[in-house]
């Protein structure tokens, strides 16, 4: 229809170009001209239609280019078949020339680009914006089955946690043409993995102990159910959040607060073991120290005494009167020079001993009068 | 004549454009086709590529999706063998692995319709299997009670083998329990235990730390004064060396006790009267004695 249409345009125009001729044709003439230029036409509006058909078949053919990006692999469907075998279907990056639709479709598959999931299955309804913001709801009495989600631990206890899984598909061809949504099955794994490992871990291992083993644990079961799902994906990480309820925050930081307390006064009574016992040791070090200069001394010293006595002895024996009196008056003059308060009584006339009353003050507390002669 | 072939060409081209369109068919990767001959399944083209057909309304051609797909349940209250309320949701990958039965036996061949009857497969299945556990047995510390993957598998196995009886042409590729959950006031009653629990662990805490502190403080008083007590002990051992050491020179004085015993004297009354002492003597003390033979002043006046 279009094609007629331009054949009457172009007539109209050829009739007004290849009619030219500047005198008016006679009627005779005019049919052959006319046939002519009809001709002329024809033959003009052929070349175009030509024209256009190798355009479009160029344009047919040059549609089958696509580009291949560096995150993205791609396969060529000819007749909805993969172009090669295996791995050899994938397309690299770059420029790539298929059929045009329908006898060729290409499919990009996101390939080297890490694909990260989370699983909220276990944590309690919160908008992003929340999230972001940091602002918590205070929660309601209770949790509701609809919206918030939980875990139950091993010990029956109710807790939230969540995950964000890190993984990369390394079977293309397997995670597109084998699954509707493979991104959905590892979700799904991921949930399960966090639910059922939950099943096994005490809360306090979950919450606090033993975070890294269920980390782990919950990698463990994800790797483990998408080689049975075979979704041809590889698991690269996964990291997990939990948190007890906000219900029990209060009760749950408190048992921490008084975990600490334990911990700090073990510490302190393990310090003080330290100080007593080591003031213990410089103690008993000091005692036989002390005992071990006593007996030094006292053994030195009687050695001493010893000499002397011997160096004496002759002495003694050839003037024991004088010797003794030398004695009594060396000592009488050192004691005389040491001694405070000397007080000399001469003897009463009539020979009758002298009463002599001392108040004594001095050091005692408690002062007492007493007599004494020498 | 030229054009006239190249018109033909062009023809030609066309009708075979037109004839493969209305005679021939893709089944594309990942789908299957049943071919219907006035209704009636005939055929059924689980390969890829390209296929004949007589054309509407003689053959039909109907694709359908061979991956897998994904499927969750509502998350729904089932009993447990010890009457405790659970919720489950259980996530199953299921596949059509039988176009033609799917094709008879699902209504309207459709997937929807497909998912319902899942659904209620589910819904029969989870009750029966649920209903023969505790709760003991979904979680557990110890891994020979738990039973959370046994429970997980007897509810694939049962609507595996009700989907292969019926022959729906559906397989199950996979099924877990995707999330549990209890009834909210159920909740609330285990938010209390869960309360009474920390408390219990906070007087442990408390109890327990103060209890140790003190048993460690005793023992290490018990340790130092032991130690003390070792230090005083050696201490009398060593004087008592020193004395048995001293002994020994006793001896050299039994030469002369009475030597030995004036000296002895000698040194204590040095020794006593040391310092801050007051002497009172009268003339008959040496060296005062010589005062003796002094003249006095009459007496009484």
């Amino acid at each position: 229809m279009k094609h007629d249409h331009d054949h009457h345009l172009d007539q109209d125009q050829g009739h007004g170009d290849h009619g030219h001729p500047s005198t008016p044709p006679e009627p005779g003439l005019a049919v052959d001209t006319g046939s002519q230029a009809l001709e002329e036409a024809l033959r003009s509006s052929f070349i175009i239609v030509k024209v256009a058909m190798v355009l479009m078949v160029v344009v047919f053919l040059g549609s089958g280019f696509f580009t291949v990006g560096p995150q993205e692999k791609a396969v060529i469907l000819r007749f909805g078949k993969p172009v090669g075998e295996g791995q050899k279907a994938l397309l690299a990056t770059g420029l790539h020339w298929s059929f045009p639709y329908p006898i060729d479709e290409v499919v990009h598959i996101p390939i080297t680009e890490i694909q990260k999931i989370s699983s909220t299955v276990g944590w309690y309804f919160i908008t992003p914006e929340q999230e972001l913001s940091g602002e918590d709801l205070s929660a309601g009495q209770s949790l509701n089955p609809a919206i918030d989600g939980y875990v139950f631990t091993a010990d029956r206890n109710i807790i939230h946690t969540r995950a964000t899984l890190y993984y990369h598909i390394d079977d293309p061809l397997r995670y597109v043409f084998n699954f509707t949504s493979a991104s959905n099955s590892v979700q799904n794994a991921l949930n399960n993995a966090l639910i059922s490992s939950a099943a096994r871990f005490n809360v306090d291992d979950v919450l606090l102990q033993n975070q890294a083993g269920f980390r782990d644990a919950v990698q463990m079961k994800v790797t483990e159910l998408t080689e049975q799902e075979n979704l041809g994906v590889t698991i690269d990480n996964c990291e997990v959040q939990s948190v007890p309820p906000r219900q029990l925050k209060d009760v749950f930081s408190q048992v921490t607060t008084a975990r600490e307390n334990r911990t700090k006064l073990l510490n302190d009574a393990q310090s003080y073991t330290n100080q007593v016992l080591s003031s213990a040791g410089a103690q008993s070090v000091a005692i036989t120290n002390l005992a071990a200069t006593d007996r030094d001394n006292y053994v030195k010293s009687l050695k001493a005494e010893a000499r002397r006595f011997t160096d004496l002895l002759p002495q003694f024996k050839k003037y024991p009167g004088l010797f003794a009196q030398q004695k009594v008056a060396e000592a009488m003059t050192e004691v005389l020079t040491n001694v405070q308060d000397k007080i000399f009584l001469p003897e009463r006339e009539d020979g009758k001993t002298r009463e002599l009353r001392l108040m004594l003050n001095r050091e005692p507390p408690q002062p007492k009068t007493g007599a004494s002669t020498p | 004549m030229k054009r006239n072939v190249l018109t033909l060409i062009i023809g030609a081209v066309l009708v075979v454009i037109f004839a493969l369109l209305l005679f021939v068919f893709q089944v594309r990767q990942s789908e299957v086709a049943v071919v219907t001959t006035f209704g009636r399944p005939v055929a059924n083209h689980t390969e890829a590529g390209a296929y004949l057909k007589w054309p509407w309304p003689v053959q039909n051609v109907y694709k359908f999706d061979q991956r897998v797909q994904n499927f969750e349940d509502k998350f729904s209250p089932t009993l447990t063998a010890d009457q405790n309320s659970l919720l489950t949701s259980v996530y199953v990958g299921w596949k059509i692995n039988d176009a033609s039965a799917f094709f008879r036996k699902i209504p309207g061949a459709s997937v929807p319709a497909a998912q319902q009857m899942l659904e209620s497969m589910l819904r029969s299945a989870k009750s029966a299997v649920i209903g023969k556990h505790p709760l003991s047995e979904f979680v557990n510390a110890n891994p020979q009670e738990l039973k959370f993957e046994a429970i997980e598998s007897e509810i694939e196995l049962s609507v595996q083998n009700e989907l292969h009886t019926n022959n729906y042409g559906i397989e199950i590729e996979f099924l877990g329990i995707k999330k549990l959950g209890l009834p909210d006031n159920v909740v609330q009653t285990v938010f209390q235990r869960m309360t009474s629990e920390r408390q219990v662990l906070i007087s442990r805490f408390q109890n327990d730390g103060v209890a140790q502190a003190a048993i460690i403080k005793s023992a290490a008083d018990r340790q130092a004064s032991e130690m003390i007590n070792n230090a005083v002990a050696s201490a009398t051992r060593i004087r008592a060396e020193g004395e048995a050491e001293a002994a020994q020179t006793l001896p050299v004085f039994e030469q002369n006790p009475e030597l030995a015993n004036f000296l002895l004297r000698v040194d204590a009354l040095k020794a006593s009267l040391n310092q801050r002492a007051t002497l009172i003597f009268d003339e008959r003390t040496p060296p005062f004695d010589l005062f003796r033979n002094l003249p006095v002043n009459p007496p009484g006046q």
